[in-house]
């Protein structure tokens, strides 16, 4: 560009060159006979001389203009330099400020159960992922799901971790239970097989969510493989109001009635891959302070078995989940002096369940539609109420069919036989599509 | 009081113990597992003879369906996994060869 600039210029002082002497020159034709003298040669040589040197001062002149430019400029990076400090990318991710991963489910089902109108639902959970740096992770999920007029929002947990080295994690906040291993790992319902879930271990006699600190990790132990957890929370409410539920316990107020906390934990061994057991616990003082219950204890046990294989005499997968549970309240008195009109109630609170599913998946048949089937059996129990007023003995067989549209979407059918005992069956037609993202 | 920590030293107290032992176990076998690595050289991706795509599908495949390493960015493996490694107990090792294999297997 700059090269131009020049060329142009010579050009117009050239031309201006032509025009001073061309006026001359004819002058000189109309008056002599095509020569000039040594005067007027010597005037026009002084001419060209001056406008040369004239010529020259203007491209040095505009010669220097770039390198002013150029000085400027480095100047006002050299002042920004002084004012803002040069910025530094960082290594990793910086506190507070990256990693955020939304994942979650949602779900859509339909339920005809005998004895009940027919209803759809549905559901969408997300779950909030934020690694604060690679050490440090929140998690949070909501369960948003419409009832009545209305919708409910429910905060299921929001959990803060700290990995403290490649064996053990410590976290606090509002947790999956981890002495339940159903919830922690199964109750996704992309995850869960059948639509609904199983007696006992969910909303049933283990709790499902703990609000308090926890302790986990893995570890290896020669060939083998442990894992653990290891909490401490505000733990479950003692039901003593109502006849039908004396002597159970209400998992579902998070905030404590005394000053004791509920300690409970689980730990599970892999023999091989694919295969695990487990054994999970939690105690607690579940009365209300200051009450005739404040001094009574349960006990929560569960023995759990997890068995995935792939075989090729089957051409598929097969997976065998099963999960049971106990659970103990000692001996107390419901309503003493008779006052809630069902008393004195004497009882130790003992009840238990579980269920045992296995599925199959041909995974290993070539036709597409074939191995994105899924057959699932399920058998669950939850044994009576303890009193002998409330919820009867109920037993349940359940036999569904998946479709898996992809990894973390499924449409299921099942059909379930449910038996209380002494009242009418409650069989249903379940329906459900599933999505995990 | 007394009788409350007879009613709850059996669980934890077997708990505590079992979580001590394994530990205990790993750190000692861990600094002499760390020695043999060294020697050999070993595969970073490689962890109790299984290598990370094995890690990647037993851990996995123990609760739901394996989603394809093309599934999701890097850094989206990397928080992913990291809330894995809470849920399912996993070790450090096993999610660093985890991530390494959902990486470089795109």
């Amino acid at each position: 560009m700059k090269k131009i600039r020049h060329y142009y210029l010579a050009a117009v002082i050239q031309s201006a060159l032509l025009a001073v002497a061309s006026p001359v020159a004819r002058a000189q034709d109309a008056t002599t006979d095509g020569y000039v003298t040594r005067k007027e040669y010597e005037e026009l040589k002084a001419q060209m001389l001056a406008m040369k040197k004239e010529l020259d001062a203007i491209k040095k002149e505009k010669g220097a203009i770039p390198k002013q430019e150029s000085a400027e400029g480095q100047a006002i990076v050299d002042m920004h330099k002084e004012v803002a400090p040069p910025v530094v990318e960082p290594e990793g991710p910086m506190l507070g400020t990256t990693k955020f991963y939304l994942a979650g489910w949602a779900e859509g089902m339909f339920e005809a159960r005998n004895g009940s109108v027919s209803t759809f639902s549905a559901s969408f959970n997300p779950i909030f992922l934020w690694e604060l740096s690679p050490k440090l992770l929140f998690e949070s999920r909501l369960e948003i799901e419409p009832s009545g007029s209305g919708t409910n929002v429910n905060l299921v947990y929001a959990q803060l971790t700290y990995l403290l080295n490649d064996y053990i994690t410590l976290g606090v906040g509002e947790f999956f239970s981890p002495s339940n291993v159903f919830v922690e790992r199964f109750e996704a319902q992309w995850i869960n097989k059948l639509p609904d879930r199983p007696l006992a271990v969910y909303h049933g006699i283990l709790p499902n969510i703990s609000v308090g600190a926890e302790v986990r990790g893995g570890f290896p132990i020669g060939p083998t493989r442990a894992n653990y957890a290891l909490y401490v929370s505000n733990g479950p409410t003692l039901n003593t109001f109502d006849p039908r539920t004396a002597g159970t316990l209400d998992f579902s107020s998070y905030t404590d009635n005394n000053d004791d906390k509920a300690i409970g934990g689980r730990v599970g061994f892999l023999p091989i891959p694919g295969v695990e057991v487990g054994y999970g616990f939690e105690t607690a003082k579940p009365g209300f302070q200051g009450t005739t219950f404040a001094h009574v204890r349960s006990l929560l046990q569960s023995v759990d078995l997890e068995v995935t294989r792939d075989s090729d005499l089957l051409k598929g997968r097969i997976d065998l989940y099963a999960q049971y549970a106990w659970s103990k309240v000692d001996h107390a008195v419901y309503d003493p002096d008779g006052s809630l009109g069902f008393g004195p109630l004497s009882l130790t609170g003992k009840r238990d369940g579980g269920y045992a599913l296995v599925a199959y998946r041909p995974t290993k048949i070539d036709i597409d539609f074939i191995r994105n089937l899924e057959m699932i059996f399920r058998w669950d129990h939850l044994s009576r109420a303890p009193s002998g007023l409330g919820a009867p003995e109920e037993e349940r067989w359940t036999l569904g069919l998946d479709y898996w549209l992809s990894p973390s979407t499924v449409v299921k059918a099942a059909y379930e036989w449910d038996n209380p005992r002494g009242e009418r069956n409650r069989n249903a037609l379940l329906l459900q599509a599933a999505m995990g993202f | 009081m007394i009788a409350t920590l007879n009613f709850i030293r059996v669980p934890v107290i077997g708990l505590v113990l079992f979580v001590l032992a394994g530990l205990a176990w790993n750190a000692s076998a861990g600094s002499k597992e760390k020695r043999q690595k060294q020697d050999a050289s070993s595969a970073s991706d490689s962890y109790m003879g299984l290598s990370g795509e094995e890690l990647w599908s037993n851990n996995c495949l123990r609760c739901h369906n394996i989603r394809p390493p093309t599934m999701y960015s890097n850094a989206q493996w990397d928080v992913i996994v990291h809330h894995m490694r809470i849920r399912a107990n996993i070790t450090g090792q096993e999610q660093r060869a985890i991530v390494e294999f959902l990486k470089s297997s795109k």
